[in-house]
């Protein structure tokens, strides 16, 4: 909301007068920030409002006039040549910008001689101040103009004042005008609120014409409708508006368009009514006004020269022969003011918030008058808005208003006063509120409070105050007008603290994996379908049914992820284009799947599952000093799995090939499983798939459901070892298809409680000494007993017994 | 002067003790010098050859030659102490005179990085955890319900314009703030409630300060007797533990509106880059607006089946992208989401 500083004080009466700044603060202070403040004069200076007192032709151009002006009464005349074709007669008041003076667009004055004579400085046109677009002559003030001369311009163009922008909170619709923002500013400042007297107005310009003849109200639904008021002003002449009174329109982003049309834009503006002006001779004859939600197939020419369909949700208005206007949206244009209007159809109405907003979304039309209705506007303000509206039409147009008024008043009952505790606002606030602070505050707020007992009040809350329901919301505003800085900064006490509610394993596996080298990326939960299809997933894969966000802002967020890969290969590939070719990254985010029992496509009726993932990614080579290149390769994938694993407790998992995953190479590629659950995978991703993605060269991954890892208890000792241990070989002669797993699960196969670890020393292949498709592995096996060092002969029983098993269960020879 | 037969022996041995250090003088390594230390003195070596004579001497003679053997021992191990001893000494003189040039690259040690965000999320739970705050999470597809009815929130409310939402279904949404994790949490426990609910959120919303998806932390308190001057006092201590260093920033509350608490606060903190005289960061107004608070309000009480008499409660929720630019100067918030290593590994 635009707020100008003048038509504040203009509403409020005040113990001092404040500064703009004061002002702004206190209302800032007060919840009605001021986000913008802007002085409308500043555009320019040295301008003065001057006098004509003689106009000649200029000797050498048919086109420019000598002006001679004066800037105090009686004081020397100075000639000013001009070029404008409406210089005034004398008498009359110009702008005059002096020597020195500055003007938009850092311009600065001199004395300059035009076509051989000199002018020192020039008089000015609107567009020259940067006011309006008006270059078809220089400014000439009203007759009337009561500005004195010498003054600066800024006065006598209502521009020597402040533009606020206020950032109204949603609640608060009643400041969307500048009586609730004044009523605000008086709250806070300890001021009154000063509501214009019209009676005085109506009487003087009563014309013999009744309203009650003129138009008939007949709205039946007066849920959609609550209150409409209607005037009637006679005997108007269409014209433009007088310069200030335009000016204000323009300052707070109003095109000033007619003398009448402003009115209603004003008083919409004054008040926060929004109000509409019909031509009362182009409604049905005599015009019988309803309120009623349109019928399917109807259509109305809004004002705008649109030709709408109307939807049964939407409001319009009726004058016995159809829809004329869309309530609170937009006027019809068959019904609106022309130039050749003379008698005007005030509206001055409330309507159903719900119903304008949808039919204003609907149709994108946004409008001054949409926006307060939306958010409620008070239907106790509809005759006083009329009233004044009809005064002002009255005197701009040269009209008369017809006696009465037409009001369908079916307002709900007032609201039983809303009663308050002064022991509730204490308790709630922790602030020392006391009985006189909080009468003192419903008192400024314009709230009547009669006391109920003992620091208890029935609060009545003026009309504009919709918000103010219950007894918090009056808590809340007097602890405003008290000010929020008088709030002490106290700690609660501690009660028993709560356990923690969820479980910290994402961040213990960020850590596990950070501690690791790898660096943390964190990316949308949202990404392009083709990411997700590169990935090449079959259809009846739940990570292929992705749950899809039925307004995305572009493609790239139209789904929700389903795998935590592509995201983080599209940063591989984002990372190649910035140069650097080593990538290693993880990250350990939420993924979103159908939850079971939901169809595989359109919109879900459930929430989703949404199971943290963990998932590394590895491109180009380890970290190195210098020299050659040490390619990443799968076993950094596999060693960062289980060094994860291991960091969630779970031990040493085991690792089997896999040749099922669809992004991952068929022959690089194992599954992770934990007590027979499959946790996840690692491997080299398909290389189709990175090609997808825009990589070249291998990418190594590994990727992990955290949901399957159990929150492990705390870590057991097991006793350090008293006793020396003794390692003896074993080399075997292996087919190639023999993994090495297996061979681990034939010496563990042996339950020998004196072995104590297993490990691959050594791996060879050598077709001509082994033969194709063999392969030599050395296995050192240590042994070693809790409670005495072993003897040889114990050692070689063990080793034998171990190796005989070796031999009876694989296809393998002793070497 | 004739040589006696004693004395011709213990020359001999004397002559024993030269032979031996010429014999040990090309030697440089120990095993060599203790295999001729044996030719020398062990039972055939020439020392013992010598002292077979020993019976053919007068017994008075005797203890002469024995005298003169033992200095031969003695000449022959101290001589090989200090060859060995001087090997030693051009060993490590030769090792001090290695040089390395230490100006060459060091071996990388991976170094990881958590996520800036990641790591301010853990420190601000870890702030809120001094106060006793334990954490809880929500979905982030949540319900209609959950995010916006429960919070006073009702469709058609002006409110939901200042949060554009993302769809999923007629009734499911991304979750636009963190809020309904508040509305699950009162759910499932009776107060006393004391947590704090980091999380992602959603938002229609994408320009140079905003980002689609972004993360908050909300705060609940609900207890009997809590008050509008404990958000504050819990506020403070935040502000001075995560911008403070010195302590000394204040928080200022502005009135503000959101359906879900009454009062309703915008909160402002000194800007503790220049202590509240103003600065670029602040605009010049001494103060640092960090997110919204305020009472919880009754009717979100009511929809979670709480008595708005017997307990009250506040809530706060903050930006966290918000504060990491603030402490750590990110220009974009763009820059969180990108995967970009330069970015990332700086933290």
């Amino acid at each position: 909301m635009k707020a100008l500083w003048s038509w504040l004080l203009e509403l409020c009466d005040l113990p001092t007068t404040p500064t703009v700044e004061e002002g702004a603060r206190a209302l800032t202070g007060g919840g009605l920030e001021i986000e913008g403040l802007t002085d409308l004069g500043a555009g320019f200076s040295g301008v003065v409002v001057a006098q004509v007192v003689a106009k000649r032709p200029h000797p050498e151009s048919t086109k420019l006039t000598l002006v001679d002006v004066i800037t105090a009464k009686d004081g020397p005349a100075t000639q000013v040549v001009c070029g404008a074709p409406n210089v005034p007669e004398p008498g009359r008041k110009v702008l005059w910008a002096r020597p020195g003076a500055t003007l938009p667009g850092g311009i600065t004055l001199a004395t300059k001689p035009v076509k051989g004579i000199e002018s020192p400085g020039m008089l000015c046109a609107e567009d020259e101040l940067g006011l309006g677009d008006d270059h078809a002559g220089i400014v000439v003030l009203d007759a009337d103009d009561p500005t004195a001369l010498g003054a600066p311009a800024q006065r006598a163009l209502g521009v020597d004042d402040w533009l606020l922008d206020v950032n109204v909170p949603a609640n608060r619709g009643d400041c969307l005008g500048h009586e609730g923002l004044a009523r605000e500013l008086a709250a806070l400042l300890g001021g009154r609120l000063v509501q214009h007297d019209v009676s005085a107005d109506l009487a003087e310009l009563a014309s013999e014409l009744r309203t009650a003849d003129l138009v008939e109200l007949a709205i039946a639904d007066a849920a959609a409708c609550p209150r409409y008021v209607g005037r009637i002003v006679d005997g108007v002449a269409v014209g433009p508006s007088p310069r200030r009174f335009a000016q204000r329109l323009r300052a707070v982003g109003v095109r000033p368009i007619s003398n009448l049309v402003d009115v209603t834009n004003y008083v919409l503006f004054e008040l926060g009514q929004p109000l509409h002006a019909f031509d009362w001779h182009r409604l049905a004859a005599p015009p019988r006004i309803g309120v009623r939600r349109a019928a399917a197939g109807e259509r109305l020419t809004t004002l705008d020269g649109n030709d709408r369909a109307l939807e049964p949700g939407d409001l319009v208005i009726t004058d016995g022969s159809g829809p004329i206007a869309l309530a609170g949206v937009m006027g019809g244009q068959a019904t609106e003011v022309t130039a050749a209007t003379s008698r005007i159809l005030l509206e001055s109405a409330s309507f159903e918030a719900r119903s304008i907003r949808r039919t204003a979304r609907r149709l994108g039309l946004l409008s001054e008058a949409s926006q307060r209705f939306e958010r409620g506007v008070d239907p106790a303000l509809a005759d006083r808005a009329a009233a004044r509206a009809a005064v002002l039409l009255a005197r701009l147009g040269g009209g008369r208003v017809a006696t009465g008024l037409v009001d369908h008043d079916r307002r709900p009952p007032a609201r039983p006063p809303v009663p308050l505790r002064l022991a509730r606002a204490q308790v709630l606030t922790g602030t020392a509120l006391t009985t006189a602070s909080c009468e003192d505050a419903l008192a400024r707020l314009g709230c009547v409070a009669t006391a109920d007992g003992d620091g208890r009040w029935l609060v009545t809350p003026p009309s504009a105050r919709a918000d103010l329901l219950r007894e918090v919301d009056l808590i809340e505003d007097v602890l405003r007008v008290v000010g929020y800085g008088e709030v002490p900064a106290t700690l609660p006490p501690l009660t028993a603290a709560p356990r923690p509610l969820t479980t910290t394993i994402a961040d213990r596996a960020r850590r596990a994996l950070a501690a690791a080298g790898l660096t943390e990326a964190i990316t949308f939960g949202f990404q392009a379908p083709a990411r997700l299809e590169a990935l090449g997933l079959p259809a009846d894969d739940r990570r292929a049914q992705p749950i899809a966000v039925r307004n995305p802002m572009s493609i790239d967020q139209a789904i929700m992820r389903t795998s935590l890969v592509p995201n983080l290969l599209a940063a591989i590939a984002r990372n190649r284009s910035f140069g650097l070719p080593d990538v290693a990254l993880f990250e350990v985010g939420s993924v979103f799947l159908r939850a079971a029992g939901q169809p595989p496509t359109g919109e879900p009726s459930a929430l989703a599952d949404e199971p943290t993932h963990a998932a590394i990614v590895l491109h180009g080579s380890r970290p190195r000093r210098f020299g050659a290149a040490e390619p990443w390769d799968a076993f950094d994938a596999k060693g960062f799995a289980l060094t994860l694993a291991r960091a969630l407790g779970a031990g040493d998992p085991a690792v089997a090939a896999a040749a099922d995953v669809p992004y991952l190479h068929p022959g690089v590629g194992a599954a992770i499983t934990v007590g027979g659950v499959v946790v996840g995978h690692l491997g080299e991703v398909h290389p189709d798939v990175r090609a997808r993605f825009g990589i070249d060269g291998p990418v190594y991954l590994a990727e992990l459901d955290l949901g399957r890892f159990a929150e492990p208890g705390p870590v057991q000792m097991r006793p350090v070892p008293r006793f020396p241990a003794s390692s003896r070989d074993v080399s075997l002669l292996l087919p190639e298809a023999v993994p090495a797993a297996e061979v681990e699960a034939v010496i563990a196969g042996a339950a020998e409680a004196l072995v104590e670890r297993v490990a691959l020393a050594e791996e060879y292949r050598d077709a001509d000494k082994l033969g194709p498709g063999k392969k030599s592995q050395l296995w050192s096996i240590t042994y070693r007993a809790p409670d005495r060092t072993l003897t040889d002969p114990e050692i070689e029983r063990a080793h034998e017994g171990i190796v005989a098993r070796l031999t009876a269960h694989l296809p393998a020879a002793r070497r | 002067m004739d040589t006696t037969p004693t004395d011709a022996l213990i020359s001999q041995l004397d002559r024993l003790a030269g032979e031996f250090a010429a014999a040990i003088a090309p030697l440089d390594d120990e095993q060599a010098m203790r295999a001729t230390q044996a030719q020398f003195l062990g039972k055939k070596g020439q020392v013992s050859a010598v002292m077979k004579e020993l019976g053919k001497l007068p017994p008075a003679d005797r203890p002469r030659v024995g005298e003169a053997a033992n200095r031969v021992k003695d000449a022959i191990a101290a001589a090989v102490d200090a060859r060995l001893a001087a090997l030693a000494e051009a060993r490590r003189a030769a090792d001090l005179a290695r040089t390395v040039d230490l100006t060459l690259p060091a071996r990388p040690v991976a170094t990881g990085h958590l996520h800036l965000l990641t790591q301010v999320r853990l420190e601000l739970v870890d702030i809120f955890a001094e106060l006793g705050f334990a954490v809880a999470e929500g979905p982030q597809i949540e319900t209609d319900w959950h995010t916006f009815e429960a919070l006073a929130i009702p469709k058609d409310h002006p409110a939901r314009d200042m949060q554009d939402t993302f769809y999923v279904a007629d009734e499911i949404v991304l979750r636009t703030h963190t809020s309904p994790v508040q509305i699950r949490t009162m759910q499932a426990h009776p107060p006393p409630i004391r947590i704090v609910a980091p999380g992602v959120v959603y938002r229609r919303d994408d320009d140079a300060t905003h980002s689609p998806m972004f993360s908050q932390i909300e705060g609940l308190v609900v207890d009997r007797g809590i008050r509008f001057s404990d958000l504050k006092g819990v506020l403070t201590h935040f502000a001075n533990r995560f911008f403070g260093g010195s302590g000394g920033l204040d928080v200022r509350f502005r009135p503000s509106y959101f359906p879900f608490v009454e009062p309703g606060v915008e909160v402002d903190f000194t800007c503790a880059f220049c202590r509240g005289k103003g600065c670029r960061l602040c605009k010049g107004t001494g103060w640092i607006e960090i997110g919204g608070a305020g009472m919880v309000d009754p009717d979100v009480f009511a929809a979670v089946g709480i008595d708005s008499e017997v307990y009250t409660g506040f809530a706060f929720g903050m930006g966290i992208e918000r504060m990491a630019m603030l402490r750590h100067n990110v220009s974009d918030i763009k820059l969180y989401y990108e995967g970009d290593l330069r970015f990332l590994r700086q933290f």
